[in-house]
């Protein structure tokens, strides 16, 4: 299985141990990934309203550097995602945007003609790759482990984008997936709410209380860990815990895994290949 | 032809602060038809079982906007709302829960109060003030072409149902933000020729939990009963204020450092994406998470590469405005 | 205390407009706007189909006499001609007032303000914003009302009108969240408060409360109330709910068919076809369903009403509403399937009699809107002619109190009439009380439909009066089981019973002493229009008892005399 591999800006940054845990057993799957180094940044779900037409030419640029080399697009975030999805559906279905783009990635000898899927690596393991298969090659089930989802909004919502994955209201593919893991699974209202990431900067009050109320959740549920298959929820959820739990003025702690290390942890690998040390809450 | 059948549980939450300490749930068993309504169904309830239960109704066709409550967790109408789809959302076999809003405060089992609601609707000047002298009103109609009328066209099928005041995040995290309803109706009024209050209307909207305090969890657009495209309307105010170099928030200033960053690099400057948002001073209550990353050697290169083509790019900014 | 300028009872679009005027005209006043329901849950929210004004954008020879004409003869001459001479009038000015505060209409390709054919018009005259008129003409009024900061006391149910046999008082009122009474003294009231149709309950188009409060508040105070048997079937229902489908689906070219795949209007009116008025229509449906050329199911016999020539995009741009509530109420998508209808009461013509300005024989007491009957639609109302009347009255009403309100010195409402109010409301839950609201809710609205719909005949008529008098006798042992003060919903529709119970009396009665048949109102047993005998407007009084009692009063002609109606 070969995809083209949209790399987040916070996985090359503030949160490389996501990527490098995936990249640590792709292989053991059989998953090649082909990274897009002249990608962009997909603008964070902030380009979407300073300039819309920039917008999709940018994200227009991305999908096209996959369709150059004839892949599907993962990327392992969820804001990537939506923004990547959302700009693909506009440009699908409103010709002249498509046009305004292609007028101009022509000079740099690329088209956009909607061929590349993109897709989350979530639903590519639970459905490209397939759950059974890869409970085939689990060394180390999670038995012992109670895990607490946290979807993250932009893998949900708006679901109309979200080739119907899953159900915003009851999702279940991130549950699936853990379960298929060998790991148990805790249930809480919050699993699919809002971590507040995207005003952590401009409303931090408001922000925090949000994580908070999820992380108070599912500590209270008596989980071990939350499990997300997004980074900027794992910022959100992880080094801003303390901030969260004071402002909802709750106790104890939650140790937060990206989603490529919970599958890292099942195929075998230690916490500290996988980049556990590297979280704030340890 | 005759309907399905069965038995449903409805798990209705009530309070009356007049005589309850606290909210409490009370369960019916009704047999239900296929092709019943919510609304049909807690009718029922109401006339043959219990006429203490107590919501708003009016219109039963998904018009006025009265009946918005949770059901199954999820704010919707109640009258638009078909019992059966209900049963694969039920978290115990056929029961439905049914709840009040979410970020209201509630009068008296799902009838909650809405006062609120009006009061954003005022403050962020909710209505068209025309050029048009008082004396003048009513000789001759604007002039307003289709693909204006279109730009706002489903801003207008707004019924106020509340359903996205109910589900948004940042309404749950601070009673004061103006809620996605309250940035619909001003997308609506900003974006009509006839008004002439737009100025004041985004110097308000760039305030305090005003348009930079959404989210974007889409809930809001999720739960919408008329299907309107409430994030395009959010993010056509904030699209406003960069037509109107609005620069002086942070919700401007951080979502401006991503066009910048892209533009030159191509990739995020993740080092100093805090700064350029709250200005050095703003910036100090940061320490903490700085010295956190710096703690797990997760600190941000200062220098970021530049991606290969980046002359593509700076293209795509040149010739699109 | 000192008393309101004026109270407005209603915040719909008669209730708005009115205040609005009434404030532009004198801002000074102490003005205050009543209602059982937040404004914008009102049921002006759910006329679809538009308003009508002789803009002449469409049509460019269309004209106000046209629009006129028109109205006279939908309402089979019944209609005061000076009255709606006023209302086609003043039409094209509220309609681009609206237009200028804000209304998003939708827009024809010079950007002007689009018109659709509706029934019974020669031109296309009928101005819309998609099928969602009603809706966002209130949003605007509601959005207006909020800049010029009417004072609005939502949720504020009406129990009584309050004067002296010359003037006003005011009115007593029960704030539905505390469930106190009060008494609220002002110099003028207008009751905007809406129309009565619900008393169908199952065969009706309407809102929950679109039970005649103010008409039947009126009927006790005292005022006489007009044309009562004159309500008006929509034909095109939906067949399990009696929700409406628009005449807006007729308008844009959808198609009646029974179930021989005929479209039969062209027996009934081949000229207009599926746009003749509405009560030509709505009988012929029920003649094609008793004649056996109709669907049979659970819930009744229905016809269809086809839009699939029409096309997805035409449907999904100009009838969206009328989409959602096919696929949410019937499971059927009209751009697949035709629509099961029947016709569903509607609309009514009756009202509070009230003159051109809304003024009543009670110095400063107003009717406006769908409660009053002034009357401009006589025996039947034509499409978007509602929302025009709501609007144009509503600004004359507003206009005439603000003038003459501050003249008017009403006395104090007195304690007795509170008090009566709360006795009345204390009673309902005696303990010894056995009859249950929704049972003779439900019986109320049968019998009607039984006896009192498209087609009456004098044994089903009498019939009628006989059981509405029973029901308003079992009324009198009604319980109220919810002791709450706090948001008695179970009690505000008790008394809104009282109000359809009242109001089914003069219906029935009015119906019953009618030996013809004009507009909506069709005798089996007296199928020709009989001017000679009935051209003339029924009146009701109820006196101090309780009784109604029965007169007429003529019809104001003008400049069309008498004449067959055929389309």
């Amino acid at each position: 299985m070969k995809y083209a591999y949209y790399i987040s800006c916070i996985n090359e940054s503030l949160s490389m141990e996501a990527d490098t845990s995936m990249n640590l057993w792709k292989n053991d799957l059989g998953i090649e990934l082909v990274p897009l180094e002249s990608g962009t940044c997909c603008g964070g779900s902030n380009l979407d309203f300073t300039s819309p037409d920039q917008f999709l030419a940018v994200n227009g640029r991305n999908i096209a550097l996959a369709e150059k080399i004839g892949l599907d697009m993962i990327t392992s975030c969820n804001t990537c995602l939506l923004g990547l999805r959302h700009a693909k559906h506009i440009l699908d279905t409103q010709p002249e945007k498509k046009e305004m783009v292609n007028q101009i990635l022509k000079e740099e000898g690329l088209e956009y003609t909607g061929k590349s899927e993109v897709k989350h690596l979530l639903w590519v393991l639970v459905d490209d790759y397939g759950l059974d298969k890869l409970a085939e090659k689990i060394t180390n089930p999670l038995t012992e482990y109670k895990f607490a989802p946290f979807y993250g909004c932009h893998i949900l919502r708006p679901s109309p984008l979200m080739g119907g994955y899953d159900d915003p209201n009851r999702p279940h593919t991130l549950e699936d997936l853990v379960r298929r893991l060998g790991g148990n699974v805790v249930d809480y209202e919050s699993k699919n709410k809002c971590c507040g990431f995207h005003t952590l900067l401009v409303a931090e009050d408001e922000s925090v209380k949000l994580s908070g109320s999820a992380l108070d959740e599912a500590i209270t549920a008596g989980a071990d860990f939350i499990v997300t298959p997004c980074p900027l929820c794992h910022m959100a959820l992880d080094a801003y815990q303390k901030e969260a739990l004071a402002k909802v003025q709750s106790g104890g702690k939650m140790r937060i895994l990206h989603l490529s290390q919970i599958v890292g942890l099942a195929l075998g690998y230690s916490e500290k290949a996988l980049g556990l040390n590297k979280h704030v809450v340890v | 032809m005759t309907e399905e059948k069965k038995d449903i549980y409805f798990k209705i939450f009530r309070f009356n602060p007049e005589v309850d300490q606290k909210p409490f749930y009370d369960t019916f068993k009704i047999s239900v038809e296929k092709g019943v309504t919510i609304l049909r169904a807690i009718n029922y309830i109401k006339d043959h079982v219990d006429s203490t239960l107590s919501y708003r109704f009016y219109c039963q066709a998904g018009i006025c906007g009265s009946c918005s409550m949770r059901v199954n967790g999820v704010s919707k109408l109640a009258c638009t709302t078909q019992v059966w789809d209900e049963l694969e959302r039920c978290k115990e076999k056929d029961v439905i829960t049914i709840e009040p809003m979410n970020n209201f405060d509630v009068i008296r089992d799902m009838v909650v109060e809405y006062t609120p609601v009006i009061k954003k609707l005022e403050k962020y000047i909710s209505w068209v003030t025309p050029k048009i002298k008082r004396e003048d009103l009513g000789k001759k109609e604007h002039i307003i072409s289709e693909a204006e009328f279109k730009v706002y066209d489903a801003a207008t099928d707004c019924i106020l149902c509340g359903a996205c005041y109910s589900e948004c995040s940042m309404m749950s995290a601070h009673r004061e933000y103006i809620s996605p309803l309250g940035l619909l109706k001003a997308f609506r009024m900003v974006k009509d020729s006839r008004d002439t209050r737009s100025d004041d209307r985004m110097k308000i909207l760039n305030e305090d939990h005003g348009m930079w305090d959404c989210t974007h969890c889409y809930r809001c657009v999720e739960a919408c009963v008329k299907n309107i495209p409430i994030m395009d309307a959010i993010q056509g105010v904030r699209n406003e204020a960069f037509l109107r170099g609005m620069k002086n928030s942070e919700g401007y200033r951080h979502a401006y450092a991503f066009t910048q960053d892209i533009k030159s690099t191509g990739r995020l400057k993740e080092s100093t994406i805090a700064v350029r948002t709250k200005g050095i001073f703003g910036s100090i209550s940061m320490l903490p998470f700085a010295l956190k990353m710096m703690g797990r050697n997760r600190m941000p290169k200062v220098f970021v590469h530049t991606i290969p083509g980046i002359k593509h790019v700076k293209r795509i900014f040149q010739k699109l405005k | 205390m000192q008393p309101y300028d004026i109270i407005i009872v209603g915040a719909g679009g008669g209730g708005m407009y009115a205040a609005m005027e009434a404030l532009n005209t004198n801002p000074k006043l102490k003005i205050a706007v009543v209602s059982k329901v937040y404004p914008t849950r009102s049921h002006t929210s759910a006329a679809q189909g538009g308003v009508n004004a002789a803009l002449a954008n469409r049509h460019k020879d269309d004209t106000v006499e046209l629009h006129i004409f028109d109205t006279i003869k939908g309402s089979d001459y019944l209609a005061d001609q000076d009255a709606a001479t006023i209302l086609c009038e003043d039409a094209p000015y509220v309609v681009r007032e609206l237009e200028n505060l804000g209304a998003p209409f939708s827009r024809l390709e010079d950007g002007t303000i689009a018109q659709r054919p509706f029934g019974g018009a020669q031109k296309y005259r009928c101005c819309y914003c998609a099928d969602r008129t009603g809706h966002t003409l209130l949003t605007t009024l509601f959005e207006q009302c909020l800049k010029q900061g009417v004072k609005f006391y939502s949720e504020y149910y009406l129990l009584s009108i309050e004067h002296d046999g010359d003037k006003a008082q005011g009115v007593v009122v029960m704030n539905m969240q505390t469930g106190k009474i009060e008494a609220m003294p002002a110099r003028s009231v207008i009751i905007a408060t809406g129309g009565y149709a619900k008393m169908y309950w199952q065969k009706s188009s309407n809102a929950a409360g679109s039970t005649g409060d103010g008409i039947a508040a009126a009927l006790r105070a005292g005022i006489a109330v007009e044309d009562m048997e004159f309500v008006q079937f929509h034909p095109t229902g939906l067949r399990k709910s009696g929700l409406l489908i628009s005449e807006g689906a007729r308008g844009e070219g959808g198609y009646l068919v029974n179930n021989k795949g005929e479209r039969f209007m062209s027996r009934y009116a081949p000229e207009k076809m599926e746009l003749g008025p509405r009560d030509l229509v709505s009988r012929s449906i029920e003649i094609e369903i008793n004649e056996g050329r109709g669907f049979d199911s659970d819930a009744g016999q229905y016809m269809h009403l086809d839009l699939r020539h029409l096309g997805a995009d035409l449907i999904l741009e100009r009838l969206p509403q009328i989409r959602m509530l096919a696929i949410d109420f019937e499971g059927v998508d009209p751009i697949k399937e035709p629509i099961p209808i029947r016709p569903t009461a509607h609309y009514s013509m009756g009202g509070i009699d009230a003159d051109n300005d809304g003024a009543t024989a009670i110095k400063g007491v107003y009717a406006v809107g769908e409660c009053s009957c002034i009357s401009v639609h006589g025996a039947n109302r034509l499409g978007g002619n509602s929302l025009l009347d709501i609007l144009v009255f509503g600004k004359r009403a507003g206009r005439h109190a603000a003038l003459n309100a501050p003249s008017l010195n009403p006395g104090a409402i007195s304690t007795a009439a509170v008090e009566k109010s709360v006795k009345e409301i204390e009673g309902f839950s005696h303990h010894d009380r056995t009859e249950r609201y929704g049972e003779l809710r439900d019986e109320l609205g049968k019998t009607l439909g039984a006896n009192a719909g498209i087609y009456r005949t004098r044994a089903k008529l009498e019939k009628g009066v006989e059981e509405v008098m029973a029901i308003k006798e079992r009324f009198k042992n009604v319980r109220v089981n919810d002791n709450s003060a706090v948001f008695n919903t179970n009690l505000f529709q008790v008394l809104e019973l009282k109000n359809m119970i009242a109001l089914a009396e003069t219906v029935t009665r009015g119906a019953l002493a009618r030996e013809e048949s004009r507009g909506s109102h069709s005798r089996e047993d007296f199928p020709v229009r009989d001017d000679e005998k009935w051209h003339k407007h029924s009146i009701f009084h109820m006196n101090e008892k309780g009784d109604i009692t029965l007169s007429t009063k003529p019809v104001t002609m003008g400049k069309y005399p008498l004449q067959a109606r055929t389309y």
